[in-house]
Parts: C-alpha cells; sequence; structure tokens
C-alpha cells in the first residue's frame, strides 16, 4: 500500500478527516500492508497489522457471552469476522487505550459481525488518552465495524472516544430483516490536537426497524470532532421508525466541528427525524451553580457532564455506566 | 447587613443594545429584617436580585453595594455564596444526572472550601437533609433524582428553600418564589424560610403579590417601579398596594 492508496479529503466520505495527510509523516507503516480492496482501507491497514490477533472468526452460539478485545500495545491490528447465532444475545467490549511505549502507534480494526434473525448483540468502545508520555497525541485509531442483521435482530452499540492524532469510528449497519432495533450511541470528548469522527450508516433494506442514535460531544480549544450520519431508507422499508440527534458543546474558542446529518428516504410510510446542534454551555445555568457556591470551572464541569452522560443508554449495566462517568470526569478534570 | 445607595445598574442581552433598568436605588436592610420589595412587572425586581447575586450580563454603572461592610459589587457569584447570600431563583435551573443530594452536598463543601472549613460528614449531612426534607415535605426519593429536571414549578421552588435550609445562608433574596405555588405548598415554604429568620440574618423578599407577605410577615415593604424606591412602609403598604394597585403608589411618588 502507497500513502496515495489512502482516502483524502478529496473523497467525499474522508472530507474532514483527511487520513492521508495525517500519516503523511510515517507513511513506511504501509509498505507491510496490501493493497486496498473492496473492504477499504481500514481493513486492509487491520489485516497487514492484525500480528497475533488476526484474521479471526468468532462464533457466539450461547447466550451471555462477553467477547473483549483490548488494543493497547502498538500497533496493534485486528481484522475479524462476528457471528450471533439465532436467538443469541452477546456483548462485545472493545477497549483502545494506547499505553504501550511504541511511538505514533497505529491501531486499526476491522470487523465484520452478522446478527442473525432473533439475536442481539450490545458492542461497546472504550478509548481513551490517559498517557504518560504523549502517544495519544500521535496515535491513529482506526475502528471500522460493517454490521449484517436479519429478521428481528437487535444492534446497540455505544462508542466513548477521547481521541487521537487521528481517530475514526466508522459503523455501517444494513437491516437485512424485518422488525430491527439499532440502538447507536456515543460521547466524545475531544481535546487540543485530538480528531474524533464518527461515521455511521444506517441501510434500511426492510420493513419496520426501529433506529435510535444519540451521539453527544465536548471540544475544547485546538480540538476537532466530526459527526457523519445517514439514514437510508430504502423503497420497500416501509414503516421505518429512525431518529438521529447529535449535539455538541463547544466549550472554548478555537473548538472545531464538522457535522453532516443525512436521510435518504425512498419509502412514502416512514416517520425519520434527525438533530442537530452545536452549542456553549448555559451561561443561566453556571451562574445558578456559581450562585450556590461552585467555583466556575466546577460549574462549566457539572454542566458538562450533565449534558453528555445523557448519551450514556439505559442498557448500559451499572458497573459500565460508572466507569463512563469516571472517564468523562477525569476527562473533565483535566485542564488541557 | 446590605446597603445599597444610589445603585444604578444596566442589562446587556445577548441580542440587543444594553437598557438601564436601576436608575438610583438606595436601600438598607439590618441584620434581624425581613424586607419586602414589590412592584409591577418591568420595574426591576429580578434585576436587582441578579445584580447582588452576581450575574453575567447585570451591569452596575453607578453607586454601591455593601455586604457587611465589604464591596459586594467586587466578588464573584461564588464568593458572595460562600459569605452567605443565598438567591432562590425564580427559574431554577435543570441540572441532569446530578442527584439534588449530591448537588446540595458539593455546594455546601464548595462553600465551606472558600471558608476554609472542613467537609461535611456524611452522617452529618444526612441528619441535616432528613430534618429539612421532613419540614418541606420533600419525599426522600426526590432527593435522589436529578436537580430540577422534571420538576414541576412548585416542586422547583421548594427544591430551592430545602437548598436554603441546607446551606444556612445568612442573607437570602427570595426571587417570586410564590409564583407556581398553591396555597398548602406556599405555607409550606414560608414555614421553611420562617425557619431561618434570626437576629444575625436578613432577608429580601421580591413579590407581585401580597399573599406570600401573609406567611412571611415582612418588617418592611419597599414599593419598586422605574428602578427606584418610590415608597416604603411598615407592612400595612403590602395591603394598601393589593387593595389600590400599583399605579396609585407610583403616580403618588
Amino acid at each position: 500500500m502507497r500513502l496515495e492508496d489512502l482516502p483524502s479529503r478529496r473523497h467525499e466520505a474522508w472530507k474532514w478527516s483527511d487520513l492521508r495527510a495525517a500519516v503523511s509523516d510515517r507513511a513506511e507503516m504501509l509498505n507491510g500492508a496490501g493493497p486496498v480492496g473492496p473492504e477499504g482501507p481500514v481493513a486492509a491497514l487491520a489485516q497487514a497489522m492484525g500480528d497475533g490477533y488476526g484474521p479471526v472468526a468468532v462464533d457466539i452460539a450461547a447466550s451471555g457471552d462477553t467477547l473483549e478485545n483490548r488494543f493497547t500495545e502498538g500497533d496493534a491490528g485486528s481484522y475479524g469476522s462476528i457471528t450471533v447465532r439465532s436467538g443469541v444475545t452477546a456483548n462485545l467490549i472493545e477497549r483502545i487505550s494506547v499505553s504501550g511505549s511504541r511511538l505514533r502507534p497505529w491501531l486499526p480494526a476491522y470487523t465484520r459481525i452478522e446478527i442473525e434473525p432473533g439475536a442481539s448483540l450490545r458492542r461497546i468502545i472504550f478509548q481513551d488518552n490517559r498517557l504518560s508520555n504523549g502517544q495519544a497525541d500521535e496515535a491513529v485509531v482506526l475502528n471500522e465495524a460493517v454490521v449484517r442483521m436479519g429478521h428481528g435482530a437487535t444492534y446497540q452499540q455505544f462508542v466513548l472516544a477521547e481521541g487521537a492524532r487521528f481517530s475514526r469510528f466508522e459503523t455501517s449497519v444494513s437491516v437485512e430483516g424485518e422488525g430491527a432495533v439499532v440502538q447507536l450511541a456515543a460521547v466524545y470528548m475531544a481535546s487540543a490536537k485530538r480528531h474524533v469522527d464518527l461515521t455511521s450508516r444506517v441501510s434500511h433494506l426492510e420493513p419496520g426497524a426501529t433506529v435510535r442514535q444519540v451521539v453527544k460531544g465536548a471540544v475544547r480549544r485546538g480540538g476537532r470532532s466530526v459527526f457523519q450520519g445517514k439514514f437510508l431508507v430504502s423503497k420497500q422499508a416501509q414503516k421505518t421508525d429512525a431518529e438521529m440527534a447529535h449535539n455538541v458543546l463547544l466549550l472554548e474558542e478555537g473548538a472545531e466541528v464538522f457535522a453532516k446529518p443525512e436521510l435518504e428516504i425512498y419509502a412514502d410510510d416512514v416517520a425519520c427525524a434527525h438533530g442537530n446542534t452545536a452549542g456553549q454551555l448555559d451561561e443561566n445555568a453556571i451562574f445558578y451553580l456559581r450562585q450556590r457556591g461552585l467555583q466556575e470551572a466546577e460549574a462549566r464541569a457539572m454542566i458538562t457532564r450533565s449534558f453528555l452522560i445523557e448519551a450514556i443508554p439505559d442498557w448500559m449495566g451499572r458497573e459500565l455506566h460508572d466507569e463512563i462517568e469516571r472517564r468523562i470526569d477525569s476527562w473533565l478534570g483535566a485542564r488541557a | 447587613m446590605l446597603e445599597l445607595s444610589d445603585l444604578h445598574a444596566r442589562v446587556t442581552p445577548e441580542d440587543g443594545p444594553p437598557r438601564d433598568i436601576i436608575k438610583g436605588l438606595s436601600l438598607d436592610v439590618p441584620a434581624g429584617e425581613v424586607h419586602a420589595i414589590m412592584g409591577p412587572n418591568g420595574s426591576g425586581k429580578s434585576t436587582l436580585s441578579y445584580i447582588l447575586a452576581g450575574k453575567h450580563g447585570y451591569e452596575v454603572t453607578g453607586g454601591a453595594a455593601r455586604f457587611d461592610g465589604e464591596d459586594l459589587l467586587a466578588l464573584e457569584p461564588e464568593e458572595r455564596a460562600a459569605r452567605g447570600l443565598f438567591l432562590s431563583f425564580q427559574y431554577p435551573s435543570e441540572i441532569a444526572g446530578v442527584p439534588v443530594m449530591t448537588f446540595v452536598r458539593a455546594a455546601m463543601n464548595a462553600q465551606r472550601k472558600t471558608r476554609g472549613e472542613a467537609e461535611v460528614s456524611a452522617p452529618e449531612f444526612l441528619k441535616l437533609s432528613r430534618a429539612a426534607a421532613a419540614k418541606l415535605r420533600i419525599p426522600e426519593d426526590m432527593l435522589r433524582r436529578p436537580l430540577n429536571v422534571g420538576f414541576s414549578g412548585g416542586e422547583k421552588k421548594r427544591i430551592e428553600i430545602y437548598q436554603m435550609l441546607m446551606l444556612r445562608p445568612r442573607f437570602m433574596i427570595l426571587d417570586e418564589t410564590d409564583s407556581g405555588l398553591d396555597i398548602d405548598a406556599l405555607k409550606v415554604v414560608a414555614e421553611g424560610v420562617n425557619e431561618l429568620r434570626a437576629p444575625d440574618r436578613a432577608m429580601l423578599v421580591i413579590t407581585h403579590y401580597q399573599r406570600l407577605l401573609d406567611y412571611i410577615r415582612p418588617d418592611r415593604v419597599h414599593v419598586l417601579s422605574g428602578g427606584r424606591i418610590v415608597r416604603s412602609g411598615g407592612p400595612d403598604l403590602a395591603l394598601a398596594l393589593e387593595k389600590s394597585g400599583y399605579d396609585s403608589i407610583a403616580d403618588g411618588a
């Protein structure tokens, strides 16, 4: 693979996340990677850097299984597929945490997921940048999942992202059976020098799906976030009920956000909506908290926290819920 | 305790030019007293409460405000709070994800920290909270819900007074506390407020209607009109206002 094979801002789907430019100074890493195939560049990189991890094919046939993937040492790729068998309920947790000694690590992952009829998968991604030596400033995190859902299947996803020099979390869901339930939620936090991209596409090919997407983020000076969400509803996907919301707080001057919510609908009997807001902290609420004695910084942190945690889904277990809150608190406590 | 002399203030809305709202207001509230400020809509009542609490966008252009002899206007809102100034908001903010009790404890400790005092212990806090909740007839589970989220207008007011009982401020400003309360709730809230009456505390009760003053008896009543106090008197003044309306008073000034 050559640098020119990577997508750049000239590609519509990557216009705000210029991967080629972000890694132009470390193109030597691409030498070991094969050509970009139909699965795209992330798959090719994940395959090449997946030593020790993949390719793997996991078959989940019993309910209650939790599959945990950790990406901690650079360079750690993962390329594989997961099948959740009919009627089975399973969990997948991916932890992406740059803590190894490798400078400028790459962490590409590409996962094909198949959820069979009546099956259910919860997928949780934790990506943090708690680092001692600044590697996250240099890390390249690429995470792509391609999900196919059968009749009556459920897919619930939550992403907690703190970004990296370049990070992109891409999810493509294809609803191939009737009455599927899709819930996509994310909380992202981008401080200076961090790039967080959340891209998703839900394609409805069959009727009666219910989709809820809630993405909330906070961006500080010098941080940059990208949200691209698309619902595509084909002609036969009647009775689709889909809502998309992306809300972001720009905490300081010099924070950047790029958002593109998209609905492409060919069916006539559907309920689809999207909402997108980018705003600042509510000054009235800050004053209220300060009047009760909280320092201004504490008040701002409390309101930001209160805004972000609303995106944590109801289905999140107590323990993971607490972990998410702790990570939000720790991010808010760390002054950039 | 609180002395305002010839105060002038202007408000700069986010979407408009500055407007002068307070135009030469003088007021002296000594310790141990409860003063009521009454006035028609737009007379500057809420502006006065925001200025005293230090809200951003409310600019004092002249005069002075002293609290226990100290220049109140030089202090940040949280410093005013730590010195014992409490504003019961007309429209309290909703804070998702922060239970009422968690919030009040954070506020209490923040104030204590500013004053150089030790944090409140968990048993001590719980004891205070139980007593305050019982007094105001607030169910315990409400205190575990996120602050003001989904609360009715009356519940929000009750939670304001709960916070007041917990934080035990020395100077209280009640901004339209009676709005949104039915008569039973009003009595309960007034009971809570009256508990804090003490020789070393004082209160400013801002209201449009006389009703609240049946339950929180003021020592003095002031009529605010056009950004100034146009008339002051005893509790009877509130009754007279109720009967003859604000116009007659403002005209007579």
